[in-house]
């Protein structure tokens, strides 16, 4: 039925199991639609949220889907201005989940501000001082530059490619591809560092604040690197769950390795400053602001010593160090398992850089409050989830998206012209999108 | 009168707050609420969403009957400097400049049409002292009448926090510039919540003035980011270099302490 | 027209960037900005003139001096007047929240009869004639049948030309029974006819005072003039004045003071006795008071010598020797001590024994009629008034004993004794009631053992409030005659909290009347008038105003101009002059009164021995318990320790809790003598172990969604106890068990 729009060369499962994925994702997409409608019109009172948690389930959401998606302007950088030219066979993986992530995140943002139709106000009156004013400025401009990166993906797709205009047009965007991944990388550095800075200028919140290299704080620099060492980890998790469901491999396993090799060093020199960092912050940052370290960790599973122990050690040197051994990086089921320890820590990172720092009472007399998302947080947040699997599965569907599918997953010979036959090949077709997890 | 004081200079004003002898009745709050137009709920028992701008804490010493003390602690917005005049932490953070450091007065205002309510400030406020409307506005039907004009109400969405009654300056300074006179007195300009105290516990002028009340009291010590010469007066969180413009007067140690986490310089590790 | 691919692009592409060449998407883009910065349904109060008003709040029970400030008709502010001899620029937070009050959707708009079962809240509006007419019709039957004494009022205030006319108008008809709703004054008043044999009321020159002994005492939480004394308590700490509180619970007023000496509740009397023993033991007594001022000191001091020794009273009060001792020494030694008593903000008397057990403290030191002392005042009056004409029917109504008992054999000192009417009503004993005025009083919800008074007014067949708000016992009434609100009327407000300075404070009208009511000295004048006779003539003025400017007579032109009336120059009188008792002495012997049966404490009720635990009440400055309900800004700054939800905390010490096994916020049942209810627990380190403690003031069935249903009210589970020499309520609190729920 829709055979024609396949990519040419390669099987996809037959319709009606696609369209049962698409209907599930979809449902779980309209549950989150109701919810963020609710929250537009009904106000945040829908959500757990208080005077306490200004910040909370949504902005840990947003940092950790730009950490995550961090993959693709790492990747970017790496095949275009390193010139790591294997990494062309996962590339435009890397960039389709970086515009997933970051859509999700523009649009989460939507969702918790107050007064959304007021948002614009951040580029009118924008106050340079302000980290989130950066990370708005940049992440506006990345996200258009991954739009950019995306278009022609799609305008590869085979009906499109018959056009010669829009022929043309990808064709000439290829050619510009590394300016406009030397950009994203550029901006990419900046918002994902003033992510960072968000918490780390934070002198009110000793839990928060970092000391300063030029104007900005070190988790200005810690996020970055955190998101180019763990992005890519991401990306590589998300390969392989879609090669799990399309029981098929996709890319090359020196591409893979690659990859992880890189990350694998990236994570290990960030864990070695992430932990001189927390050091320091520990004995000479927060004690000069009058707080011993004790006073950040309360004893409720939540908040205690423990969450610094599993991000540092468990998600943060572990996996490091597992993928910088090539043994056992080449090691499938340890490579997915190094990958989901890293992303597991990325994401708590982030939680503690928001959450912790809502929680931790700075007044004497103040006390900890707990917080637990409301449904309508939870349905906002899995919104996001769903929207990716639902873009995932269209454009591995018609896009081609892995240049080594067809080599690495020949069709039979004698298998004519797709159009009539989707039916029959159906039968021992793989994907079973409605198996797909979720991703973010 | 003769001034000999702080005539042409920007002014800092401030609050004193004699913590001895407030006695936690809540009028402040309420006159707070009356004054700005502060919205209330049907609940409001719920602390962590409810508005007031100036909020009274309660304070204890920890120690089990009959020992136990308590102490009442009133903490409006402390209209925090910064390190440098204008690097308050909201301030600072707000990616729309919907609150400002008066450089004139030395108040921090919000911006109620400009705040589009991302609550990073509130994220900055180590006092708590900002408030979100989680909920419209509603007024019982006739109460609306009881709103004040000089201050706008509020709507859902938006960030909000005392103000030390600004719209009360703006008017003596349009009182004192239809008199030709270019400087307010001391008593010109009060906030609602100094006006109300029965106990009169809280005491509101210029920090930078020495013939006002507050300097005096006070003795802010310019040289160290305004820090209180008078050794009964702290700041809270003095050492997060917020440098606010509310001072509290205790005569009590354990209250002293439990107010200002210990200097590193003073050699305490825990207190209370 | 075919339209291909080619043309549907041009058409979208020109589309999109035609409009984008028009006003449109700029008109769109500044008109939704103008709509997210103003909601069309955000009030945006109006600007006008600035006016600002002095009147009287008497929201509160001291009356707070107020400045108004309107802005064109609308009250926007309510401020302490900087002039005001009491509050002096400070306000009491329910008077500040006053606009609220004005305001507010639980006012009653206008006249309105109950059409519906009593209490089920069904109402009709009728016209003021009709309304005023239904009472005199039913006055006019009940004189008819010669019981005029069988028409009561209950009033809130007990002087005060509305308070004087309400009297009146019964004296005129022929019934005794004006009732006050009780208060420590009514100890005090007793005290004071009995020891200094004055028909007056305690003044206490508290300013002045260097040492405060306080017996329970709420003297920063509402206890007097709620304003006054907070800045009183300011006072005391400019001139390092020394205050000791003594109760079992760390009140605000405890934690203010110097000291905080938790006492075993209801033992007060006994401390202080205890106190008055080291006195007398180590001759700390002022010599020439005692010697050559007083009488019945010998019974007093053997009273004292043979029960209170300083081992005994610790055994009873919990407070140690040393303790009592010090107190004592230190008391006897400051230049002007002074005692005080009334519990929490003084709503309950107290029994006689206790107040003249403190009061004797004072007496001891000779702190009396000095500076810093306590003074016998003369009670306000309003004298411009002839006296009433009373017709036969009048006078035989008269003669009657009161309902309640006061003046009796039993209770000769007593002026009114509201806790005994819900009795009497029951066993219809001396009479039953017919009707009943209630005036800005809320018995059903503020008198202790409420239910009581609830089932005691299903007897009675006519009630008529005079409510400005919905409360409780407007629900229960018959007829409604709405008065004015606060802020719309003429009144006088004599300070009767314990001020040293005779003062009368003056509520002027601040706006028009925004509802259908009628001043309540307007409403009786029109129904005497109505009634015709001597009742006409006795209230002849054509309006209250009028009758106010009469009554007030030689203080008026003071009172129209300056808002209020003091009299700066008051001193009470010399101890030689001071005291017209039989002997012309003070008298230490209480009248030749039974000592030791004076100072008994008063039994809990309802002892079977399934109680552990002892419930006590206490009184918060943010919670009104009288006749006023909380507004909604006083609602909302009660503390989340308090109230969440409409869960209502009471306070448990930690220990206690450990071992009934409640942690911070455990569900509980509390139960009494009088009832259960399902509460949750706050544990408190100030409080006195075995104890819980409730405060008074929620748990209102009446008004609207922002103070209906929220807590519990203490007084449906803490009754009255009797006190025998007195008649007075001398409770102290309830034995009570605190279970899981």
């Amino acid at each position: 039925m829709d055979s024609a729009l396949i990519p040419k060369g390669v099987k996809r499962c037959p319709i009606w199991q696609f369209a049962l994925g698409l209907g599930i994702a979809g449902a779980v997409l309209l549950w989150g639609v109701y919810a963020m409608f609710l929250c537009w019109f009904k106000g945040l009172n829908q959500t757990n949220m208080n005077d306490y948690y200004g910040f909370a389930l949504w902005i840990w959401a947003d940092l950790a889907v730009i950490a995550l998606g961090g993959g693709a302007f790492f990747t970017g950088l790496l095949k275009y201005v390193f010139g790591k030219d294997e990494l062309k066979n996962i590339i435009n993986y890397a960039v389709l989940i970086g515009f997933i992530c970051y859509s999700s995140a523009l649009l989460i943002l939507a969702i918790d501000v107050g007064q959304p139709l007021r948002s614009w106000f951040i580029f009118w009156h924008a106050n340079v001082h302000s980290m989130l004013t950066e990370v708005a400025f940049c992440l506006s401009c990345y996200f258009c530059v991954l739009t950019i990166e995306y278009i022609p993906l799609i305008l590869e797709n085979r009906q499109l490619d018959k056009v010669p205009f829009v022929h043309n047009l990808s064709h000439s965007m290829h050619e510009y591809m590394a300016v406009f991944a030397a950009t994203g990388a550029f901006l990419s550095f900046f918002h994902q560092g003033s992510l960072g800075g968000v918490a780390g200028v934070l002198f009110g919140r000793p839990f928060a604040y970092r000391e300063h290299l030029f104007i900005w704080p070190w988790t200005f620099f810690l996020f970055t690197w955190s998101a180019a060492a763990y992005g890519p980890c991401f990306t590589l998790l998300v390969t392989r769950i879609t090669e799990k469901i399309a029981r098929k491999q996709l890319v090359k396993d020196a591409t893979i390795q690659l990859l992880a090799k890189i990350a694998g060093w990236m994570m290990f020199t960030y864990i070695i400053a992430k932990i001189i960092d927390t050091i320091y912050w520990a004995t000479t940052t927060a004690p000069s602001l009058g707080f011993s370290l004790k006073e950040f960790y309360s004893n409720n599973p939540v908040y205690g010593f423990s969450i610094l122990f599993i991000e540092i050690v468990v998600c943060g040197v572990l996996p490091a160090v597992m993928l910088v051994i090539p043994k056992v990086r080449s090691n499938r089921l340890l490579l997915t398992l190094a990958t989901v320890l890293a992303v597991i820590g990325v994401s708590l990172n982030r939680w503690v850089m928001v959450l912790q720092v809502m929680a931790v009472p700075v007044m004497s007399f103040d006390t900890w409050v707990m917080y637990y998302p409301s449904w309508q947080e939870v349905a906002t947040t899995i919104l996001p989830v769903a929207y990716g699997v639902i873009l995932i599965m269209i454009s591995y569907r018609y896009l081609p998206i892995f240049p080594q599918e067809a080599e690495l997953n020949p069709l039979e010979p004698e298998t004519p012209v797709a159009a009539e036959m989707d039916s029959q090949e159906a039968t021992e077709a793989d994907a079973d999108p409605e198996l797909t997890p979720a991703e973010a | 009168m003769k001034h000999t004081g702080n005539i042409g200079k920007p002014k800092r004003y401030g609050m004193v707050i004699d913590l001895d002898k407030c006695t936690g009745c809540g009028t402040c709050m309420v006159a707070c609420m009356a004054e700005n137009n502060v919205p209330f709920k049907k609940d409001e028992s719920n602390k962590l969403d409810s508005i007031t701008w100036l909020r009274v804490y309660r304070l204890t010493n920890g120690k089990p009957y009959p020992d136990n003390e308590v102490c009442y602690l009133p903490r409006p917005c402390q209209h925090c400097a910064g390190k440098h005049e204008g690097h308050s932490p909201c301030v600072s953070v707000c990616p729309a400049t919907a609150t400002d450091y008066d450089q004139e007065t030395g108040i921090v205002s919000q911006i109620y049409t400009r705040c589009f309510g991302c609550r990073y400030c509130m994220a900055a406020c180590p006092y708590h002292a900002r408030y979100f409307n989680w909920w419209d506005p509603v007024w019982p039907k006739g109460m609306e009448k009881a709103l004040n004009p000089n201050v706008s109400a509020r709507m859902r969405g938006i960030v909000e926090k005392c103000s030390f009654c600004f719209h009360r300056y703006q008017k003596a300074m349009e009182k004192a510039h239809m008199e030709g006179r270019r400087e307010l007195e001391e008593d010109e300009y009060q906030t609602a919540c100094t006006q109300a105290c029965p106990a009169g516990a809280i005491t509101f002028g210029d920090l930078n003035n020495p013939e006002h009340k507050v300097h005096q009291i006070a003795q802010p010590d310019p040289a160290k980011g305004g820090r209180p010469r008078n050794p009964k007066v702290f700041r809270l969180l003095e050492e997060l270099e917020t440098n606010p413009k509310v001072y509290y007067l205790s005569s009590r140690e354990w209250v002293q302490e439990a107010c200002h986490k210990p200097h590193l310089l003073d050699q305490k590790t825990a207190h209370h | 027209m075919k339209i291909d691919r080619r043309s549907f692009l041009a058409l979208s592409v020109g589309g999109t960037v035609g409009t984008a060449l028009t006003p449109l998407p700029w008109k769109i883009q500044d008109d939704l900005a103008i709509w997210t910065q103003m909601w069309p349904w955000t009030p945006d109060p109006l600007d006008g003139e600035n006016t600002f008003t002095h009147t009287v709040s008497t929201l509160c029970r001291g009356g707070c001096g107020v400045t108004v400030r309107k802005v064109g008709d609308r009250v926007v502010k309510i401020e302490g007047r900087e002039d005001y001899p009491t509050n002096q620029g400070g306000v009491c937070n329910l008077c500040a929240s006053g606009m609220q009050m004005l305001y507010g959707p639980t006012r009653i708009p206008h006249p309105i009869k109950r059409v519906g079962d009593r209490g089920a809240g069904q109402w009709a509006r009728i016209s003021w004639e009709e309304a005023l007419s239904m009472v005199a019709e039913q006055l006019g039957e009940i004189r008819q049948a010669g019981q005029p004494e069988t028409v009561a009022c209950l009033s809130s205030r007990k002087y005060g030309s509305v308070a004087e006319l309400l009297k009146r108008f019964l004296t005129a008809y022929g019934s005794p029974n004006f009732m006050v709703t009780p208060s420590m004054m009514d100890a005090y008043d007793m005290t004071l006819k009995r020891m200094h044999g004055v028909d007056g009321r305690m003044g206490f020159d508290l300013e002045n005072a260097d040492y405060v002994l306080s017996f329970g005492s709420g003297l920063i939480e509402g206890w007097g003039n709620t304003a006054y004394m907070i800045h009183t308590n300011s006072v005391w700490k400019e001139r390092k004045a020394t205050v000791k509180q003594i109760e079992p619970r760390l009140s605000n007023t405890a934690a203010k003071s110097d000291q905080w000496i938790p006492v075993t509740p209801g033992t007060e009397a006994i401390l202080a006795l205890g106190i008055a023993y080291v006195i007398i033991k180590e001759s700390l007594y002022d010599y020439d008071f005692v010697n050559n001022f007083s009488t019945g000191f010998e019974e007093f001091r053997s009273a004292v010598l043979s029960g209170y020794s300083p081992g005994n009273v610790a055994k009873q009060t919990g407070v140690d020797q040393s303790t009592i001792v010090t107190l004592a020494r230190e008391f006897a030694r400051a230049r002007r001590p002074m005692a005080l008593c009334g519990r929490g903000q003084g709503t309950v008397p107290g029994g006689l024994g206790e107040s003249v057990a403190v009061h004797a403290l004072n007496a001891l030191v000779g702190n009396i009629n000095r500076p810093g002392g306590v003074w016998a005042m003369p009670r306000p009056a309003v004298d411009g008034w002839a006296a009433p004409a009373l017709d036969a029917s009048a006078q035989a109504g008269l003669a009657k004993p009161r309902l309640d008992g006061a003046g009796s054999a039993a209770f000769p000192f007593a002026e009114q004794l509201f806790n005994r009417v819900p009795e009497a009503l029951a066993t219809g004993s001396p009479y039953p009631l017919k009707a009943l005025f209630v005036y800005e009083a809320n018995p059903l919800f503020s008198t202790p053992g409420a239910a009581k008074v609830r089932e005691a007014f299903d007897q009675i067949p006519f009630i008529v409030s005079f409510a400005s708000h919905m409360d409780e016992t407007a629900m229960a009434a018959d007829l409604i005659l709405p008065n004015h609100a606060h802020l719309e009327r003429w009144e006088d407000v004599p300070d009767t909290s314990g001020f040293h300075q005779p003062m009368i404070g003056l509520v002027q009208p601040v706006v028009e009347p925004i509802r259908d009511t009628m001043h309540t000295g307007d409403a009786l004048l029109r129904l005497a008038a109505a009634l015709g006779g001597t009742m006409a003539a006795s209230m002849p003025w054509e309006n209250y105003k009028a009758c106010l400017q009469e009554g007030l007579a030689s203080r008026w032109s003071q009172l129209e101009a300056d808002g209020f009336w003091i009299d700066n120059r008051y001193r009470p009188d010399t101890w030689s002059l001071a005291f017209p008792t039989p002997s012309g002495k003070f008298d230490f012997g209480v009248a030749g009164s039974d000592l030791k049966a004076l100072f008994a404490p008063a039994q809990p009720e309802g002892d079977d021995g399934s109680y552990n635990l002892k419930l006590i009440p206490y009184d918060s400055v943010r919670i009104p318990n009288g006749p006023v309900g909380s507004p909604p800004f006083l609602v909302k700054i009660v503390s989340d320790t308090v109230l969440k939800g409409n869960d209502l905390f009471v306070e448990v010490n930690p220990e206690t809790a450990k071992a009934a096994g409640f942690v911070e916020g455990d569900h509980a049942v509390l139960k009494t003598p009088l009832g259960s209810a399902t509460v949750r627990v706050h544990l408190s380190d100030g409080l006195m172990p075995g104890l819980v403690a409730i405060p008074r003031g929620l748990g209102h069935t009446a008004f609207d969604g922002y103070l209906a249903e929220k807590g519990i009210n203490a007084n449906d589970l803490i009754g009255s106890v009797e006190d025998a020499a007195s008649g007075l309520d001398a409770a102290w609190g309830i034995l009570a068990s605190l279970v899981k729920a």
